[in-house]
């Protein structure tokens, strides 16, 4: 009997210490993770601030070395990449704002129960979840529609997907049908309803989309490269573009010089350009991560 | 009750087709308003989406763009942009690149988030686990050409990976020269963007385990492994077989615009996938019919693949199957 209680109380023991190994192991290797998700950005930014020396040298770590902003100074410079942003938020703006209410419109109608298209418009939208044209027709349209070197043709192609209907949809199901009636019976009309309650009902929702809608065009590149060749109008990935793969660091006024003299590296510019680059987006990732994490699981349980 | 429902049913049918016309157009007219509220939506999608669909077709046709689509004629053998892509000896490596790519990419980003997912759940204390979230998530807001210049930049001979290399005592290489390193880069970089994002939806449904059955284990005395591979991952099971049948159609799929910006003039004849074959033909020389062929026929493919898949789940486990 005693033998028995000892030998369980053993192997109660060996899982105990069994499962803390795991725990600090975890601990340690989560850490571990967190940095290799951090080091890379902070190694672009010191390597932006850095003197030539010691990033040839393989110096420079996650913290600049022989601090210089030649790299920033010669990035700002060019007029290029401030229209680009001025271009980028244009564009953003515009996008979010189209896909905004032509989302919620649609959506609104397809969430009320006695609509008479509601499953016909389903239908028509699934289709476009599994179906698409692809570039080449896409590409003839916009270029038959003379959108060609216009905005329109970043914003409209994806403005309504049929994803984020049906989130918002399953969005507005959530809100109550009474206050719709009872606001019908006030004699409100469909539209009234939409923007008096379920608009206000729905800011979480709208925070969310809005964000992704945002971040999406300020990171896209693809349709700006089919679409946008006159350099004025492109946006800033274009730009990024330009200097790391192409010409676009000779291009700009004394960097063969400098470089030649030894006072600039070529990763100065294009780090900058970089920093650049994802500077907005990670300025205010930490004050809105959260509305993405429930956006995400706002589509992946109701969706 | 039943009686009466069937009685209604019969009422219906047997209203001639002008009276229910003229019911359904009443209805019609009652919700005029929300009518006028989708047809914005409704213009754009028929525009965008579906008339590209349509546009479909100018692989079966001699695409004149002063005839418009439907005006072109049709090809003569139908099928002819089809025989040419086949009978073309360098389609044949585009396909297998295409292959190696896609099916390296899912067999690696694929398990990764669900093991970090699972990793995640088994961390003690909320405040690290949530910090750690927050963290994994930054790199999936990240541009396709921010991560390739920074490819760029860590591939250089002054870059970060030759700076870990140094650390393991190798010599500097110039990782953009060639093809060499491309899928190491292409899918490392994959794994990193994707990692935490990807683990957000295995996260919310290991939220929903029922704590008593954690209970239970541990009275019955079992380790972490035991209670991962019986409680956790059974939780997980049916999301990831959805998200299985989603992903395969990627495997013919590969991230485009990546390999198109991972492209200089060392390696691009070994990294031409479908889609920037398709790109270099179709918007840069012009041959708008030969690429729409060969981007239909890699549709299709996806297509039967994503069916295929989801029939073999179906046979196995009808619950989880899409449909």
């Amino acid at each position: 009997m005693q033998g028995a209680a000892a030998k369980k109380r053993k192997v109660k023991n060996k899982i105990y210490i069994g499962s803390r190994t795991f725990d600090i192991f975890l601990i340690i290797f989560m850490f571990g993770f967190c940095i290799v998700m951090i080091y890379p950005f902070l190694n672009v930014i010191a390597i932006s601030l850095s003197s030539r020396q010691m990033i040839s040298m393989g110096e420079v770590g996650w913290y600049p070395k022989e601090l210089t902003t030649v790299g920033y100074s010669l990035l700002f410079e060019e007029a290029s990449i401030w229209r680009a942003y001025g271009n980028t938020i244009i564009i953003a703006v515009g996008a979010t704002v189209v896909n905004l209410v032509l989302t919620s419109t649609l959506a609104y109608a397809m969430s009320i129960n006695d609509f008479v298209l509601k499953k016909q418009l389903s239908v028509f939208l699934l289709i476009t979840m599994f179906f698409n044209g692809g570039t080449v027709p896409t590409y003839l349209l916009i270029q038959n529609l003379n959108l060609m070197n216009n905005w329109w043709a970043l914003i409209l192609p994806n403005a309504v997907s049929a994803y984020n209907v049906f989130v918002y949809r399953a969005f507005y199901k959530g809100i109550s049908p009474e206050i719709r009636e009872a606001s019908k019976i006030d004699g409100a009309g469909e539209i009234k309803i939409l923007t008096k309650i379920y608009l206000p009902l729905s800011k979480a929702l709208y925070a969310t989309f809005g964000l992704f809608a945002m971040v999406g065009v300020w990171n896209s590149y693809y349709e700006a490269l089919l679409y946008i060749k006159d350099s004025s109008k492109q946006p800033i990935q274009m730009i990024l573009r330009k200097i790391v793969f192409t010409s676009g660091l000779s291009d700009m006024t004394g960097t063969t010089e400098m470089m030649n003299n030894g006072e600039l590296s070529a990763l100065n510019v294009q780090y900058a350009c970089i920093v650049a680059t994802i500077g907005p987006i990670l300025l205010v990732y930490p004050f809105i991560q959260k509305y993405f994490a429930q956006g995400m699981q706002l589509g992946a349980v109701k969706g | 009750m039943k009686k009466e429902n069937h009685k209604k049913n019969q009422d219906t049918v047997m209203l001639s087709f002008s009276e229910r016309f003229h019911r359904y157009m009443k209805l019609l007219w009652k919700q005029r308003v929300l009518i006028a509220l989708i047809i914005p939506a409704v213009i754009v999608v028929i525009i965008f989406k579906y008339f590209p669909m349509y546009g479909i077709l100018i692989a079966f046709k001699n695409y004149k763009p002063k005839l418009g689509i439907a005006g072109s004629p049709w090809l003569d053998p139908l099928l002819k942009n089809f025989i040419r892509f086949f009978r073309n000896t360098n389609s044949w490596p585009t396909i297998w690149n295409t292959l190696k790519v896609g099916v390296m990419t899912m067999v690696f980003t694929f398990p990764a988030p669900i093991i970090f997912a699972l990793l995640l759940n088994e961390l003690k204390g909320n405040f690290y686990k949530r910090s750690v979230q927050t963290i994994s998530y930054i790199p999936h807001f990240i541009s396709v050409v921010v991560i390739c210049s920074m490819l760029n930049g860590f591939g250089s001979l002054d870059g970060l990976f030759n700076v870990i290399r140094g650390f393991f005592g190798a010599e500097p290489v110039d990782m953009n020269n060639g093809a060499t390193y491309f899928l190491l880069e292409y899918v490392g970089s994959a794994i990193w963007q994707g990692i935490g994002w990807g683990s957000i939806i295995y996260l919310s449904a290991l939220s929903n385990v029922d704590t008593s059955l954690y209970d239970v284990a541990n009275i019955d005395g079992a380790n972490r492994w035991q209670k991962i591979k019986a409680i956790a991952w059974p939780t997980i099971l049916p999301t990831t077989t959805v998200l299985l049948i989603m992903n395969v159609g990627n495997v013919m799929g590969a991230d485009f615009t990546k390999i198109l910006l991972m492209q200089n003039d060392t390696n691009r004849s070994q990294l031409e996938v479908i889609s920037t074959f398709v790109y270099h033909q179709g918007i840069e020389q012009g041959n708008f019919e030969y690429s729409t062929a060969v981007n239909l026929f890699v549709s299709v493919v996806c297509f039967i693949l994503v069916f295929g898949t989801n029939m073999v789940v179906r046979r196995l486990d009808p619950e989880n199957s899409l449909w």
